[in-house]
């Protein structure tokens, strides 16, 4: 096995972090359970697939997410963090 | 072989997109009406993880997660299991194809290390073995 290349779309940036994924999309303020957007949204969904999968032909930082704004998402969430022991 | 918990595990990407099949892997619990549920009984949580098909009807999709608020995936799957967009993404061009297998797995667990030297080196296989995918989506709840 040569290994399969990765990409991550996580709503939990501080969390993934944690695991150092090797490419990932932080879409900016989507809450938990909405990694793609809201139910129906095809075309924000759309665009936030198309711009994960485009980080695997783009020069990323492995370990550290990248974060794009979907305005049209609407209502922004903090994203959960890491707790400290 | 042994994961390494220091370094990033990077595998370069040297395909076109448009050339090349798309599988997803979630942790958001996404399964089959079909199949066994994902056991939120136990704390320690579900250690297995269950193989979706290429033609799965996004409808036959349901989650078993206490974990995490899955209403809008109950609503629309693709909200964390993408797999009509991804179709959608297919037909427009942009990637080359849809792969033969997608998998979903509980991503809560109290047995990190089973998770982690077990579930997630048995996903990478059957991804690797079975679904002739040239990269992977991976998503959360």
């Amino acid at each position: 096995m040569k290994g399969i290349p990765t990409v991550l779309i996580t709503v939990s940036p501080e969390v993934s972090a944690q695991m150092r994924p090797p490419r990932a999309l932080y879409p900016k303020g989507f809450k938990v359970g909405n990694s793609l957007g809201r139910p129906g949204m095809r075309d924000l969904q759309k665009r936030v697939l198309h711009d994960a999968l485009a980080l695997l032909t783009q020069n990323t930082r492995p370990g550290e997410a990248v974060t794009i704004e979907y305005p049209e998402y609407g209502e922004q969430y903090e994203p959960p963090r890491v707790k400290k022991l | 072989m042994t994961i390494s918990r220091k370094c990033v595990p990077f595998t370069p990407f040297e395909r076109e997109l448009t050339k090349s099949k798309i599988a997803i892997v979630t942790a958001g619990g996404v399964h089959l009406k079909d199949q066994e549920p994902f056991n939120i009984a136990d704390e320690l949580g579900d250690l297995g993880y269950r193989e979706i098909p290429e033609d799965v009807d996004s409808s036959d999709l349901v989650v078993t997660h206490h974990h995490y608020d899955h209403r809008d995936a109950d609503e629309d799957i693709n909200v964390v299991f993408p797999i009509d967009v991804l179709r959608d993404l297919n037909s427009d061009g942009f990637v080359g194809g849809v792969a033969k297998k997608h998998i979903g797995y509980m991503g809560y667990t109290m047995q990190l290390k089973a998770m982690y030297e077990g579930t997630a080196r048995e996903i990478a296989n059957d991804i690797d073995r079975n679904s002739r995918a040239d990269a992977v989506v991976l998503t959360g709840g």
